[in-house]
């Protein structure tokens, strides 16, 4: 079964990020995101960080988030520079291959479609030597980049192969957005699809919205807009999405329960998505060596 | 738009952004400067000057410039084991050094920090590849860089000629498996490089994409991992210098009696179009090209 296709996000758990990773080992996760939090605010520094990710076994689904990085000018813009720099540093140590980067919601930011695209350029340059990919996630109060038809303008503009979307479910839902403007983006620039749930069926209140992402997503399947994600996920693969789908879920009653918990639920999760919802062919182990071979 | 960006689309669009204008020299990196200088002597260079503070030597033959660094600082700190050789750095030569290393910052690339100290040449340079530096040098026609840093050994013929005419050809980059793409896009946006058709092979080693400067005097050959070694972890780095030369077998014979060796075997083994040297000094290699004289 695709089991191994879900991973955790180390901010879904609570407790070290030695507990973490061992709780999503242990219910049987082989990826998992980390958050640049996780590694710099390590109370044993930074290197014994990278060195417990590097142990646990679990392959990095990726790096988040870098915020706020295009639009800007001057002395801002070679900040966010420095800053973009220093977790794509980050991510190559942990042995992550992409780059969450969430579109900027800055009100510095200028929103014209072609400083963006050549933030985004520069950003996917400076990301390239180190073999990283750039996940941007659009959000629909970004001044930069809102829906799909927005992101894959921009994505056409800057025109660097390693730089592509992330589709989050969250943001996806609450906005109802329709998935038909999943089929304006190219197959090959979904980098990452995050997914999560949420327990109220509609939000209608302005920054309940924000309320609700920080701190009461679920697990798929735990809420109330379970089809919804199926219909997503069905689209994503009918689309030939090949990446990861990685578990977003931000709950802070989840923070005051045992990590080993949460991530059974999250197991609980990712088998119902991998038994049911998936069809994506399961490939055999050691194929494309043996292919390699042959 | 600001005046800035207007200039930054207009010399995007330049074929040949930087003025670009060939090699100006190669650097080796090295922890064992006499075994490596032993083995650029039998290749027919010649020490012909020294850093006046460092521990770095100025090889030259006919037109081809080639430092030896063994300055602890510089040997790469990751990678392969500090006991090899291996190529550190190459010095392309452009209309503008400071505008192509600001243009280069602009689309992306990691600047390097300068190594110049008080009353050295600072010449500007940029990550590449690996642990490699690409560095800027212009004004190479009014005069030399190397007469600020480097004092001239005496009694030793400052240009000495070429063997069989040889005059650097190319270097030959190693790429992750599936990243030839990454770094054609990387040439191309930074120098203007162009892939060439698979018809258009020069030497005995036809694998991988070529691609041609914009100056039409130096090359790059990508090479990804073939077989089970896609498999192993992501090493890249610059492998080996071509040097061209019009009459091949003349260079081969000439080097041979110098003590330098070739690869014999059924798959690698010298022609008039090419030849190989067996790996020495610690994994140093050149590779030898039929090239008509510049």
């Amino acid at each position: 079964m695709n089991f191994g296709l879900f991973g955790l996000d180390s901010a879904t758990l609570a407790g070290t990020l030695e507990a973490r990773l061992a709780a999503a080992r242990r219910a049987g996760f082989v990826h998992v995101m980390i958050s640049a939090s996780d590694v710099v605010n390590h109370p044993a520094g930074i290197d014994t960080a990278i060195e417990s990710i590097r142990a646990s076994g679990l392959r990095v689904t990726g790096l988040e988030a870098l915020r706020d990085f295009e639009g800007l000018t001057g002395k801002m813009h070679e900040y966010k520079v420095d800053v973009a720099k220093s977790m794509l540093e980050l991510c190559a140590r942990i042995g992550g291959r992409i780059l969450v980067t969430h579109a900027s919601t800055s009100a510095h930011a200028d929103s014209s479609l072609e400083h963006v695209a050549r933030d985004l350029a520069k950003l996917a340059f400076l990301a390239m030597p180190l073999d990283i990919r750039i996940a941007l996630k659009g959000f629909p109060w970004s001044r930069t980049v809102r829906g799909f038809s927005g992101a894959t303008e921009v994505l056409a503009i800057a025109n660097c192969q390693n730089l592509g979307l992330a589709v989050d479910s969250f943001d996806i839902i609450t906005a109802g957005t329709p998935l038909d403007e999943l089929d304006l983006v190219p197959r090959d620039q979904i980098f990452l699809a995050q997914l999560s749930d949420f327990m109220v069926q509609e939000i209608r209140l302005p920054g309940e919205r924000d309320v609700t992402a920080r701190h009461f997503r679920v697990f798929p399947g735990e809420g109330a807009h379970g089809d919804a994600l199926v219909a997503l996920i069905t689209r994503l693969e009918d689309n030939g999405y090949s990446g990861d789908y990685s578990f977003d879920v931000y709950n802070s009653d989840y923070l005051e329960m045992p990590a080993d918990v949460i991530a059974g639920r999250g197991r609980i999760a990712a088998d119902w998505l991998g038994e049911m919802v998936l069809r994506r062919t399961l490939e055999v182990p050691n194929m494309k060596r043996l292919h390699a071979a042959g | 738009m600001s005046l800035n960006s207007l200039e930054r689309e207009a010399v995007a669009e330049a074929p040949n952004p930087l003025g670009m204008d060939g090699i100006e020299f190669v650097e080796f990196a090295t922890s064992k400067p006499q075994v490596l200088g032993a083995l650029l002597e039998a290749m027919g260079f010649r020490q012909v000057a020294r850093h006046r503070s460092r521990e770095v030597t100025l090889f030259r033959q006919g037109t081809m410039n080639l430092v030896v660094n063994a300055q602890p600082v510089d040997l790469p700190r990751i990678g392969r084991p500090a006991a090899q050789s291996s190529i550190s750095a190459i010095g392309i030569r452009v209309r503008d050094a400071q505008a192509a290393i600001d243009r280069a910052v602009e689309l992306g690339a990691w600047a390097a920090p300068p190594r110049a100290r008080a009353m050295e040449l600072n010449i500007p340079a940029m990550h590449g590849v690996g642990d490699s530096l690409i560095y800027f040098i212009d004004r190479h026609d009014e005069f030399s860089i190397y007469s600020i840093d480097f004092l001239p050994i005496p009694d030793v013929d400052p240009k000495p000629p070429a063997i069989a005419g040889l005059a650097y050809f190319g270097v030959v980059q190693y790429v992750g498996f599936g990243r030839s793409g990454d770094w054609i896009e990387f040439y191309r946006r930074l120098f203007g490089f162009s892939p060439v058709p698979d018809t258009v092979r020069f030497g005995i080693m036809p694998k991988g994409v070529l691609l041609r400067s914009p100056c039409g005097k130096f090359w790059l050959q990508l090479v990804e991992p073939e077989g089970n070694a896609q498999f192993a972890p992501s090493d890249e780095h610059l492998n080996r210098v071509g040097l061209g030369t019009p009459d091949v077998m003349a260079a081969v014979r000439t080097l041979q009696k110098r003590g330098i060796d070739f690869i014999a075997t059924s798959l690698v083994h010298t022609s008039e179009r090419g030849a190989l040297t067996v790996a020495s000094a610690g994994g140093v290699m050149f590779e030898l090209v039929h090239a008509n004289a510049p």
